[in-house]
């Protein structure tokens, strides 16, 4: 019995681990398993992210495009999942580098140089006339070099927006259009316990909506021309930190901002103490304001008018099923079905033969006008580079450690070490 | 005659002879899993992670093998001797206060007394708290008119927000880190504390020791252990120091909180210069293992 007994235990002592070591194997080889794809049907997976802030909206749109699209290529299976805004690059880097990236991805223009040795050109499979239906701006803003990266599908602009509410507490019935009058309202608002603007100059923001739309409309750019150095430290640069220096030195703007991002209802914005601002957009500012008391104005004029847009495009990723990626991308592309993305986004069509989508609606309107004048930042493949030794530096500066001069100096040449690498 | 105890470990003999040698085989695969496990998750990407600090490697993948490039370049780039240097600083200011603060508590709470369990476990609420969604409000809490300012001008002090100033930034995100981090020292300490046989304690009581001399000479030495394994394990986590700069400070301003990881963070997934990237994780590795020399020869070199 004893025996028996020392016999089993023996058997299970071995047979325990055996099996659990079998079961790890499993569970490895799971980790490098293939997709599987099965044979004979297309299929595309897309990666998107809540464009529709509400999500089950946004799921929704997905949903009834799929079923659609579906319903009328019945050879091709279309699977969209939507991914979180937050950290997408690193999702999509890490997923590409892998191996396991997605046939169809949404990207805004400042992504696409840098996934464009990963991207099938447009070209490849854009219909002529859908080409030619683009707008300038849609078009030009996902066009790197000669190859236009991806297929638009929505813009945006990030105009003035100003606060009715706090005019009307300090008796000012005009709205900035320049700078000299955003500055004339410093001091003003200022007294009355208000801020003239809010700036946002926490470096994990993208420079593109806070400190590039100010550097346009002084006339200069990042890049120079030919994309090997930059050009943010010219005069043009130089006018406009030291303009944004004054804001933060007089107290015209919320200090705190200038470091961190708090949520947006901590903020003076949401509490009714700013005045005007090109750093949030008016769906943002909605819940707190009122939508009556929106007030959009054109961006800023210093040496020109210029503000931030961007554009939603969809891009293929090397490796998918050319034809069907293309067909899908295209189907989504057409006006008629892209309209719904656009209207629940709060956002525009990117091709001029799309119809208004905001026939009654003043604010929208007034949000539409001004697209002409927006850029959707520098398309060079050391943008981010740039802005990641740049942004410290107009921090360093806007808090009084350096002069403007020498904070853009500083910067310009630690972002041509890095284009020169 | 005096009886001298045989120390413990001479006690133990190496067993040897066949059932011996079978029950070491079978522990060797109750390991295995574990094992296998181990090098498919953490030592296979180590060891991938310096072979790609060689290389070039970028999104596209397929880097060539640049030999010690990555590394010239992380000695000749000035921000990352400042993310370093940013890294000590918190480090200094995060471990010992960590640890002390540790000790504290655990000396407040660890006999038993009417609530002692609800003390104790809300002192650990802050280790199971995501840090993120804490640092969100730590941010409101440095905010200029927020508490922790507020709080700073009663006592005479400006203001302003620690977040926005270049000297306090490394102060406020080290405080954080304590809050967050003190709760799991505690536990250790307690543990180890009531290990300590009272008696001990109780005699230097009877030889009029004092409540300082009693937590110095008895209590202390008798924590070394612990202490190390803390001042190794708050360390190692206050190099890798990253939510909390991230969701906090952004690494700003100006670069005053931007640290090691931040750098590496931002060099892989946001430049996607993978290699570069992965050298600076090797630096950051390197580093914590001689300062974890430095501290087994100090702290823990009676263990």
């Amino acid at each position: 019995m004893t025996l028996i007994h020392h016999r089993r235990s023996r058997t299970r002592a071995v047979a325990v681990p055996l099996l659990a070591t079998a079961l790890a194997g499993v569970a490895l080889a799971g980790c490098g398993g293939s997709d599987g794809a099965g044979g004979g049907k297309g299929s595309v997976t897309m990666w998107t992210y809540p464009v529709i802030f509400d999500e089950a909206k946004n799921e929704a749109y997905w949903d009834g495009m799929v079923e659609k699209f579906e319903k009328q290529n019945k050879d091709i299976s279309v699977k969209v999942e939507t991914y979180p805004w937050a950290d997408r690059d690193t999702a999509l880097g890490t997923a590409i580098a892998s191996g396991k990236g997605p046939d169809v991805v949404y990207l805004v223009p400042d992504q696409l140089p840098k996934y464009a040795p990963n991207i099938v050109p447009a070209g490849d499979y854009m219909p002529a006339d859908a080409k030619s239906d683009y707008t300038d701006f849609a078009l030009e803003s996902v066009t790197v070099g000669d190859d236009v990266l991806g297929t638009p599908i929505l813009t945006s602009a990030n105009p003035l927006i100003c606060d009715k509410r706090v005019f009307e507490a300090v008796g000012e019935d005009s709205y900035p259009e320049t700078w000299d009058d955003l500055k004339a309202l410093g001091p003003k608002m200022k007294d009355e316990g208000y801020y003239a603007l809010s700036y946002t100059g926490d470096t994990a923001q993208t420079l593109n909506m806070t400190f590039y739309p100010l550097l346009w409309q002084a006339g200069g750019e990042v890049f120079a021309e030919d994309g090997e150095s930059v050009a943010f430290d010219d005069p043009a640069g130089v006018e406009a930190l030291t303009y944004l220096t004054e804001f933060v030195e007089e107290g015209w703007t919320p200090k705190d901002l200038v470091t961190t991002t708090p949520n947006l209802e901590q903020t003076p914005v949401a509490k009714g103490k700013v005045a005007c601002t090109w750093t949030n957009v008016a769906t943002d500012v909605e819940p707190f304001w009122g939508r009556e008391n929106i007030v959009v104005q054109p961006p800023l004029t210093g040496e020109e008018s210029a503000g931030y847009g961007t554009v939603g495009a969809l891009s293929m990723l090397k490796g998918a099923d050319t034809e069907a990626a293309g067909k899908w991308i295209n189907f989504v592309a057409r006006p008629e079905n892209a309209a719904d993305l656009e209207k629940g986004a709060g956002y525009f069509p990117a091709r001029t033969s799309a119809d208004d989508l905001y026939p009654d609606d003043q604010l929208q309107q007034a949000v539409a006008a001004t697209l002409p004048s927006m850029n959707a930042g520098p398309l060079e493949e050391k943008a981010r580079e740039v802005m990641g030794v740049l942004a410290p530096e107009l921090q360093a500066a806007l808090l009084g450690k350096k002069s403007p001069e020498d904070a853009l100096k500083a910067a310009a040449e630690a972002a041509d070490a890095q284009i020169a690498r | 005659m005096a009886v001298v105890a045989e120390p413990t470990r001479n006690r133990r003999r190496r067993r040897s002879g066949p059932h011996a040698r079978r029950e070491a085989r079978i522990g060797l695969l109750f390991v295995l899993p574990c094992f296998l496990l181990f090098l498919a998750f953490r030592f296979g990407p180590a060891v991938a992670g310096v072979l790609m600090s060689f290389t070039d490697y970028t999104l596209t993948g397929g880097g060539s093998f640049i030999g010690a490039d990555n590394f010239t370049r992380l000695k000749d780039d000035p921000l990352f001797w400042d993310a370093l240097k940013v890294t000590v600083v918190y480090t200094v200011l995060a471990v010992p206060g960590t640890i002390a603060v540790s000790v504290g508590l655990a000396l407040l709470t660890r006999r038993a007394f009417r609530g002692s369990k609800v003390f104790r476990s809300v002192f650990f609420l802050p280790v199971v708290t995501s840090l993120v969604l804490a640092a969100t409000v730590f941010v409101w809490i440095f905010s200029t008119g927020g508490p922790w300012s507020t709080a700073m001008g009663w006592i005479g002090l400006p203001e302003e927000s620690w977040l926005s100033h270049d000297t306090l930034v490394v102060p406020a995100l080290a405080l954080v880190g304590i809050w967050s981090r003190f709760g799991y020292g505690m536990l250790i300490l307690l543990a180890r504390m009531q290990d300590i046989p009272r008696e001990l304690e109780e005699a230097a009581l009877t030889d009029g020791a004092g409540p300082w001399q009693r937590f110095r000479y008895i209590v202390l030495p008798q924590l070394r252990p612990a202490l190390f394994f803390l001042a190794v394990i708050e360390t190692t986590a206050s190099f890798q120091v990253f939510d909390a700069v991230y969701t906090m400070t952004g690494g700003g301003p100006a670069n005053s909180s931007y640290t090691l990881v931040f750098q590496l963070y931002d060099a892989g997934f946001k430049y996607f210069d993978l290699g570069y990237a992965a050298a600076i994780g090797v630096a950051l590795f390197a580093l914590t293992l001689v300062v974890a020399l430095i501290q087994r020869l100090t702290i823990g070199k009676e263990d």
